[in-house]
C-alpha cells in the first residue's frame, strides 16, 4: 500500500503512521555525552562560584554555625575549612572536570575520525560522577574531614563513585582511540595522559579512603598522600586538559594549521616529565627527604617551559589572523587563557622558591594563584571549547554576540581582580606576620583585599551565569544549522 | 556520523631554539636543585590536626616546647634554621639561657631578665618600639603556658 502524499489524518489507521522512534532513558546519540557533560559543567560552575563567594565572604565577616541533623549524632557544620573544601571540589571536580570530560567526548571522535565508543556508558558515567560529587560535597559539611586536603576530603563512598565515573570515561576514550592514538594529534596525547592520571589519582584516593576504614593509617601518611593527590590532579589533569583544549581550538578558530607539531610534542614531553614531579613539592615534612621536595619545587618552576612552548606555538598559529583576537569568539577566549597560563606558571614558579614559600605559604597568595589557574587558565580554555563546540553539537547557528562578550570580559576582569587582590593580600599578610601583627589586627588589615576579591568574584559569577544563559538561549532560540567541513559535500556534525 | 578532520601542522620538527631554550632552563633548574640539596622540611601543617599540645600544669615542659616548635609553629625552623642555629639574617636561638643574643633585645633582657623571651615571643606591650626584624608575635596563637614551654626548650639549647 502506498500512502497519499497528504493523507487526511482523520482517515488514517494506526498502521498508516510510522512508529515514533523510541526514546531511551539513557541517551546514546552522537554527541549526547558531550552535551550532557557541558550542561553539567555549566550548572556546577554556577554552584562553584556561589560557594566561592561564600568562601571569600566568610573571611570578611567571620562566622560559623552548626545544627544537629537528628540522625547518628551527625550535625551540619559551616565553617571556613568546610566551605573552602566545598568550593575547591565544586570547581575542580564539578565545573572543570565535567568540562574536561565534555572536551574529551567532543574532541576524540573528531580527531580520530571514529564514533565515540560507549556513548551511552559515558552518559551513565556522567550521572554517577555528578551524583557522587553532589553527595560528596554535601557530606563535606557533615562528616569529619580528617587530615585530608580539600580534593580528597570526601567520604570514601563518594570517592568510589568518582573513580567509577573516571574509569568509564577512560575506557570509552581508550576504546575510541585504540591503535589510532599513535598517529593522533597532540591534543589526544595531552588528553590521554590527563585522563589516565585522573583515573589513577581518584582511584588511589578512593583506595586510601577504603583502607582507612579497616586500617588505622598514620595521620601524617594520609595528609601527605592527600596533598600529593590534590596537587597532581591540578598539574596533570587540569593542566593537561587545558593544553589539549587550547591545541585543539586555536587552529580551528583561526582556520590555520598548528605552527609546529614538534614544538607541541616538546611541550607535551616536558609537561609529562615535570607535572608529576612537581607534586612532590607539597610533601613538606621532616619525614620526607629535603631533596625530594626541592626536586618538586624545581619541577614546579620548570613547568614554565611547556607553558612558554605552548604559548609560542599557538601564537605563531594565529599569525595573520590577529583581528580574530579582538572579536567575541573562540579565539579571544583562548588568547586570554594562554595569557593566564603563562602568568600562572610564572607565579607558581616564584611561589615555589623556598624563601618566597616561607613568607606567603598558607596565606591568601596561594588562593589567589589557585584562582588564576582555575578561573583564568582552565575556565577560559573551557569557555573557548564551549564556544566552538556547543553550536556544533546542538546544531545551532551561534557564535560571538553579547553573551559571549559578557562571558569573556566578566570572567577575565573578575579572575584578574580576585587573583590580584588575594595575592596582594597574601603578600601583605606575610609582611604583617613578619612584623608581628596577628589576630584581629591582621584580619582588619586584610579586609580591604578580601572585599576587592569578593567584588572580583561577583564578576566571575556573572560570567558563569552568562554561560548558562548562553546555552539556554542557543538551544531555544538559535537557528538550526548544520556545520559542514570544507571539502565535504554531506552535512556533518562539524569539526 | 562524525567526519575525520586531521589537523595539519606547518612543520613537524622541533625548532633548534626551543631545544636550546629548554636545555638552558633545565640547566638553571639543575643549578637551583644542586644549591638546595641539604636542609630539612618544616612540619606539614595537617589540616584539622588537634590543637597545640597543652603544657603540663605547673612547671613548663621543654618536651612540650620542642613539640610545639616542631608541629605547631614550623615558622620557627623556617626562619631560624632546622636546628635553630640561625639562617641568613635570622639569629641562632642557641644560648638564650644566658640572655638575649640579638643586639636589638639587649635592653629588654636587661629590664626583664627573667621573662624577656616570653614577652618577646608573645609580642607583649613591653616590647613595643623594638624593631622585631621580621619576627612575628605569637601572643594570639599560643597560650602563656605554651610560650613558657617553648622558652624552657630554647633554654636547653647550648
Amino acid at each position: 500500500m502506498t500512502l497519499k502524499p497528504n493523507p487526511n489524518p482523520k482517515k488514517m489507521r494506526p498502521y498508516d503512521v510510522a512508529p515514533k522512534p523510541r526514546r531511551t532513558l539513557i541517551p546514546g546519540g552522537v554527541d549526547s555525552a558531550a552535551t550532557g557533560f557541558f550542561v553539567a559543567a555549566a550548572v556546577w560552575l554556577a554552584i562553584a562560584v556561589g560557594i566561592g563567594l561564600l568562601a571569600i565572604g566568610i573571611r570578611i565577616i567571620p562566622f560559623e554555625f552548626s545544627f544537629g541533623l537528628g540522625v547518628f549524632d551527625l550535625s551540619f557544620e559551616l565553617n571556613v575549612r568546610r566551605v573552602d573544601a566545598a568550593f575547591v571540589n565544586a570547581t575542580v571536580y564539578g565545573w572543570l572536570t565535567n568540562a574536561g570530560f565534555a572536551a574529551i567526548a567532543f574532541m576524540t571522535p573528531r580527531l580520530l575520525g571514529r564514533r565515540l565508543a560507549g556513548e551511552r556508558l559515558m552518559n551513565v558515567a556522567m550521572v554517577i560522577w555528578n551524583l557522587s560529587l553532589a553527595g560528596g560535597i554535601a557530606g563535606l559539611y557533615v562528616f569529619d574531614l580528617g587530615p585530608h586536603a580539600a580534593l580528597t576530603a570526601m567520604l570514601w563512598l563518594f570517592d568510589g563513585g568518582l573513580a567509577t565515573g573516571a574509569l568509564v570515561v577512560t575506557g570509552s576514550f581508550l576504546a575510541t582511540a585504540g591503535a589510532a592514538i599513535r598517529s593522533g594529534y597532540v591534543s589526544t596525547w595531552f588528553a590521554g595522559i590527563a585522563l589516565l592520571a585522573l583515573l589513577g589519582l581518584v582511584g588511589l584516593n578512593a583506595t586510601l579512603g577504603l583502607l582507612e576504614l579497616f586500617v588505622d593509617l598514620p595521620e601524617l601518611t594520609v595528609a601527605l598522600a592527600s596533598v600529593f593527590v590534590e596537587r597532581a590532579i591540578i598539574t596533570l589533569w587540569l593542566l593537561g586538559m587545558a593544553y589539549a583544549t587550547l591545541h585543539y581550538v586555536v587552529p580551528r578558530a583561526t582556520g590555520q594549521p598548528l605552527a609546529s607539531n614538534g614544538l607541541a610534542m616538546l611541550a607535551w614531553v616536558t609537561w609529562l616529565a615535570l607535572a608529576p614531579v612537581s607534586a612532590l613539592a607539597t610533601l613538606q615534612d621532616p619525614s620526607v627527604p629535603y631533596v625530594f621536595t626541592t626536586l618538586g619545587a624545581v619541577a614546579t618552576m620548570l613547568l614554565l617551559v611547556p607553558a612558554a612552548l605552548a604559548v609560542v606555538n599557538l601564537v605563531q598559529s594565529i599569525q595573520g589572523r590577529w583581528s580574530l583576537l579582538f572579536g567575541q569568539g573562540t579565539l579571544a577566549f583562548a588568547a586570554v587563557s594562554l595569557a593566564f597560563l603563562l602568568a600562572t606558571a610564572l607565579l607558581e614558579g616564584i611561589g615555589a622558591l623556598r624563601l618566597v614559600d616561607a613568607r606567603v605559604g598558607g596565606t591568601d597568595w596561594e588562593r589567589g594563584v589557585f584562582l588564576w589557574a582555575t578561573y583564568g587558565t582552565f575556565t577560559l580554555a573551557a569557555f573557548a571549547l564551549a564556544e566552538h563546540a556547543l553550536p556544533r553539537i546542538l546544531r545551532r547557528a551561534w557564535g560571538g554576540g553579547m553573551l559571549s562578550s559578557a562571558q569573556l570580559w566578566l570572567t577575565f576582569g573578575g579572575a584578574t581582580i580576585t587573583g590580584l587582590a588575594l595575592m596582594g593580600g597574601g603578600l601583605a599578610e606575610g609582611s604583617l606576620r613578619a612584623a608581628g601583627t596577628t589576630g584581629e589586627a591582621l584580619d582588619a588589615a586584610l579586609v580591604v583585599y578580601r572585599v576587592a576579591g569578593f567584588a572580583g568574584f561577583v564578576l566571575v559569577a556573572l560570567g558563569g551565569v552568562a554561560l548558562l544563559v548562553s546555552i539556554f538561549v542557543m538551544y531555544t532560540a538559535g537557528e538550526p544549522a548544520e556545520y559542514v567541513v570544507s571539502g565535504q559535500a554531506a552535512p556533518a556534525t562539524g569539526h | 556520523m562524525t567526519v575525520h578532520t586531521p589537523i595539519e601542522s606547518r612543520s613537524g620538527g622541533v625548532p633548534r631554539w626551543a631545544i636550546l631554550l629548554t636545555l638552558f632552563v633545565f640547566a638553571v633548574g639543575g643549578v637551583y636543585l644542586a644549591a638546595n640539596l641539604a636542609g630539612e622540611n618544616p612540619p606539614l601543617g595537617i589540616p584539622g590536626a588537634s590543637a597545640a599540645p597543652p603544657a603540663a600544669s605547673g612547671e613548663p615542659d621543654p618536651a612540650v616546647g620542642e613539640a610545639l616548635i616542631g608541629q605547631v609553629q614550623p615558622q620557627c625552623t623556617t626562619c631560624h634554621g632546622p636546628d635553630l642555629t640561625g639562617s641568613g639574617a635570622f639569629p641562632s636561638l642557641h644560648g638564650v639561657a644566658g640572655g638575649p643574643v640579638s643586639e636589638n633585645l639587649q635592653d629588654l633582657g636587661a629590664e626583664y631578665p627573667d621573662n624577656w623571651a616570653q614577652l618577646w615571643i608573645a609580642g607583649a606591650p613591653e616590647t613595643e618600639g623594638i624593631d622585631r626584624m621580621g619576627m612575628p608575635a605569637y601572643g594570639d596563637q599560643l597560650s602563656p603556658e605554651q610560650i613558657e614551654s617553648i622558652v624552657a626548650y630554647l633554654k636547653t639549647l647550648q
